[in-house]
C-alpha cells in the first residue's frame, strides 16, 4: 500500500471519529463534567493555601495526573469498545486495513487527550495558584505523557472490545501499562514546577512512548483480526 | 476475468460446542452457492469464517481473483457482505457512512453516491432513523460498494418489502454477470444460477 | 528415567536447604542470619523472570508459527507458574526487607518492578478468563504476553534506575565482579539450578493438564 493511501485511510478514520463526536459530544461532555467535578473537589479540599509550600511540588503533580488519568479513562476506552457495542466493527473489519485504522483511532484519542489537558491544566494552575519554573518542560511532560496515555488506552481498548466485563477489564489491563508512564510523567511535572534539571526522566518517557508505539503497531493487526 | 472461492474441511468449535464439521464448497463467476439449515446450524458462522471475520478451528479457504491467490486480509477487503449483524454509524447520514467506507477502500466518493442511488434511499437520512427494511437496503448498498466480485449474503431479503426484495434480486442478478455469491438462508430461496447447495445439519 | 530425575531434583533441593542453613557463611553487611533467605529469594525471582520471558517467546511462536495449541499451553503454564514464583519472591523479599530496612514494603525500585510484574501477568489471566471464544482468547493472550516481552526491559531495567535503590547489587553487577564468598556462591548456583529444574518439571505437568483438559472439552 502506498504512503498516500495509507495516510488517506488514517485521515478518514480520524475525520469520521470527530464528525460523530461533534454530533453526539459524548466524550467531550464526559471529559468536561468529570474534569470540572474532580478539579473542584481537589481545589475545595486543598485550595491554594492549605498545603505547605514544600509539599506542593510533590503533591500537586500527582493530583494533576490522577485527574488526567481518571478523566481519560472515562472516554478513551470507547475507541474500539463502541464499535463492538454498536456492531459497526464488522463493517470496519471488512473495509479498513489495520495499520491506518489504529493510527486514525490513536490520533483521535490523542486529540481528545490534548483537548482534555488544555482544559484541565490551566484551570489547575489557576486554582492552586501554581507557578511553573520551566513551562517548556511541563509542556513536554503533558505532550509525551498524553501521547502514551492515548496510545496505551487505544491498544487496551482494542484488546477488551472482544471480551466480557469491559469496564473493569480496562482498568485491570491498562494499569500495569500506564503505571510506569504515570510515574515518569509525575516526576517530570514535579521537576518542571521546581525548575530542576530533568536528568534521564525525559529519555525514559520518550523511550517508553517509542516502545509503546512499536509494540502497538506490531500487535494491533493480530488483536483486531484474531 | 476470473474469481473463484473454494473452501474445504471447515470446522468450528466454541469450547465444547461443535458448530461446523468438515464443510466444503466452491463457487465461480456466474454461480450461486446456497447454504441452508435450521436456526443454529452454523450458516452465519460459516459466512463469517468465509469473510475472514472469525478464525476457523481448522480448514482452508482460497479466494482467487484474476488467477491470484488473495491472503485473508486482502480477501476481507475485496468482498461484499450482507448480514443481520452488519450495522453502520448512527450519528452519520446514509451517504456519509458510505463515503467513509468508500474512502477506506480507496474508492472515489461518487462510488458511494452511486450505491445509495441504486438502492433508492434518501442520502441525507441519518442511519439511526432508518427502518429495519431501509437498513437492509443500505446493507446491500454497502456490500456493492466498489462492485466486489464475491458477495457473501446472510439472509439477504430479511425485512425487505416486495419492492425491496425485487430490487435486491435484480441487484444479485446484475452482480452474477461478473461475480459469484454465497447465499445463506433458513428457508429455500428461489434463486437463479444455483450451482451447488450445502445443507448444514447442525 | 523420569523417576530418577525427580529423585535427583529432590536430593539437590535437600542439599540446597542444608547448605543454605548450615554450610554457607553469613554475608557481611547483613543483619543477623538474614542473608540466608537470599538463597531462596534470588532463585525464585530468577525463575519468575525466566518464566515470563519464556511465556513471551512461546506466545510469539504461537502467533507466527501457525497457531499450534501446544505453544499456547506452554505460554499459559509459564505465566501461571511465573506468578507463583513471583509471589513467593515478593513474600520472601518483604520478610527480608522487614529485617534489614525495618519495613515490609517501602517501594524500593525492585519492589516496584515486581509489583508491575504481578499486576501485568495477573491482568493476562484476567484477560484470558473474560474472552468468551477460546480461539480468540488464545490470540489475545498471546498478543498481551508479547506486549509484555517488549515492555519488560522498561519495567525491569529502566524504571528502577531512575529511583535510588537500597537493594543489594545483583550477583553479577555492572562491573562484572563477583563479590561473594565462594561457598555462598556454590549454594546460590545450586539453588538456582534446583529452582529452574523445579519450574521445568512443574511446567511439563501443567502443560499435560491443559492438553488433557482440552481433549476432554473436545470429546
Amino acid at each position: 500500500m502506498s504512503a498516500s493511501t495509507w495516510l488517506a485511510e488514517a485521515t478518514a478514520v480520524f475525520v469520521k471519529e470527530w464528525r460523530s463526536e461533534l454530533r453526539t459530544r459524548y466524550a467531550l461532555n464526559t471529559f468536561g463534567l468529570f474534569a470540572v467535578t474532580t478539579l473542584i473537589t481537589a481545589s475545595v479540599a486543598l485550595g491554594p493555601a492549605s498545603l505547605a509550600p514544600v509539599e506542593r511540588a510533590s503533591v500537586l503533580p500527582v493530583l494533576l495526573w490522577l485527574i488526567l488519568l481518571f478523566t481519560a479513562t472515562a472516554g478513551l476506552p470507547r475507541a474500539f469498545v463502541f464499535e463492538e457495542e454498536t456492531h459497526t466493527s464488522t463493517a470496519l473489519r471488512l473495509a479498513a486495513s489495520p495499520g491506518p485504522l489504529f493510527v486514525g483511532k490513536a490520533a483521535y484519542n490523542l486529540a481528545l487527550t490534548l483537548a482534555l489537558e488544555a482544559l484541565v491544566v490551566p484551570l489547575f494552575l489557576i486554582l492552586f495558584d501554581l507557578a511553573v519554573a520551566s513551562p517548556g518542560l511541563l509542556a513536554l511532560a503533558l505532550l509525551a505523557g498524553g501521547f502514551g496515555l492515548a496510545l496505551g488506552s487505544t491498544l487496551v481498548s482494542a484488546l477488551i472490545s472482544q471480551a466480557r466485563g469491559r469496564g473493569t477489564l480496562f482498568a485491570v489491563l491498562s494499569l500495569p501499562i500506564l503505571l510506569p508512564l504515570l510515574l515518569f510523567s509525575v516526576q517530570l511535572t514535579r521537576l518542571a514546577i521546581l525548575g530542576d534539571a530533568p536528568g534521564q526522566t525525559v529519555e525514559a518517557l520518550l523511550l517508553y512512548d517509542a516502545s509503546l508505539t512499536v509494540a502497538s503497531m506490531m500487535l494491533f493487526p493480530v488483536i483486531w483480526n484474531p | 476475468m476470473s474469481a473463484r472461492l473454494s473452501f474445504s474441511g471447515i470446522s468450528r468449535r466454541f469450547g465444547r460446542k461443535r458448530v461446523l464439521e468438515q464443510v466444503a464448497g466452491a463457487v465461480e463467476i456466474g454461480q450461486v452457492l446456497a447454504v441452508s439449515g435450521a436456526n443454529g446450524s452454523g450458516k452465519s458462522t460459516l459466512l463469517r469464517i468465509l469473510a475472514g471475520l472469525m478464525p476457523a478451528s481448522s480448514g482452508t479457504i482460497e479466494y482467487r481473483l484474476e488467477d491470484r491467490l488473495l491472503d485473508s486480509g486482502e480477501r476481507r477487503r475485496a468482498l461484499g457482505y450482507v448480514a443481520p449483524d452488519l450495522a453502520l454509524y448512527e450519528s452519520l447520514t446514509v451517504v456519509e457512512n458510505l463515503r467513509f467506507f468508500a474512502r477506506l477502500r480507496g474508492l472515489p466518493a461518487s462510488a458511494a453516491d452511486d450505491a445509495v442511488a441504486r438502492v433508492g434511499l434518501a442520502p441525507e437520512a441519518f442511519y439511526g432513523t432508518l427502518s429495519s427494511g431501509q437498513r437492509q437496503r443500505l446493507r446491500w448498498a454497502w456490500a456493492l460498494l466498489g462492485r466486489p466480485r464475491l458477495l457473501l449474503l446472510d439472509e439477504p431479503f430479511q425485512n425487505l418489502d416486495a419492492a425491496g426484495e425485487a430490487l435486491a434480486r435484480r441487484l444479485l442478478d446484475e452482480h452474477l454477470e461478473n461475480g459469484c455469491a454465497v447465499v445463506a438462508s433458513p428457508i429455500t430461496l428461489e434463486l437463479p444460477k444455483v450451482h451447488e447447495r450445502i445443507h448444514l445439519a447442525g | 528415567m523420569r523417576k530418577a530425575l525427580l529423585y535427583g531434583l529432590w536430593l539437590l533441593m535437600c542439599l540446597v536447604i542444608v547448605g543454605a542453613f548450615l554450610w554457607a557463611p553469613i554475608a557481611k553487611g547483613f543483619l543477623g542470619e538474614s542473608s540466608r533467605i537470599l538463597f531462596f529469594h534470588v532463585p525464585m525471582a530468577w525463575t519468575a523472570f525466566l518464566a515470563f520471558i519464556a511465556a513471551g517467546i512461546w506466545s510469539l511462536l504461537y502467533l507466527i508459527r501457525g497457531r499450534g495449541v501446544a505453544h499456547d499451553h506452554a505460554a499459559l503454564a509459564a505465566v501461571e507458574l511465573g506468578l507463583v514464583f513471583c509471589l513467593l519472591a515478593t513474600v520472601t523479599g518483604a520478610m527480608w526487607a522487614k529485617t534489614m530496612w525495618g519495613a515490609f514494603w517501602n517501594w524500593d525500585p525492585r519492589q516496584i518492578s515486581i509489583t508491575f510484574a504481578l499486576l501485568f501477568y495477573g491482568a493476562y489471566l484476567a484477560l484470558r478468563s473474560s474472552v468468551p471464544d477460546p480461539q480468540v482468547e488464545r490470540v489475545l493472550g498471546a498478543a498481551y504476553a508479547v506486549f509484555g516481552l517488549v515492555m519488560a526491559p522498561f519495567l525491569f531495567f529502566v524504571a528502577p534506575r531512575l529511583v535510588f535503590s537500597l537493594h543489594p547489587q545483583p550477583v553479577l553487577n555492572t562491573q562484572g565482579k563477583v563479590e561473594m564468598e565462594s561457598r555462598m556462591l556454590w549454594v546460590l548456583a545450586a539453588s538456582s539450578l534446583a529452582f529452574t529444574c523445579l519450574f521445568v518439571w512443574l511446567l511439563g505437568l501443567r502443560r499435560r493438564m491443559l492438553a488433557l483438559a482440552d481433549r476432554i472439552e473436545e470429546s
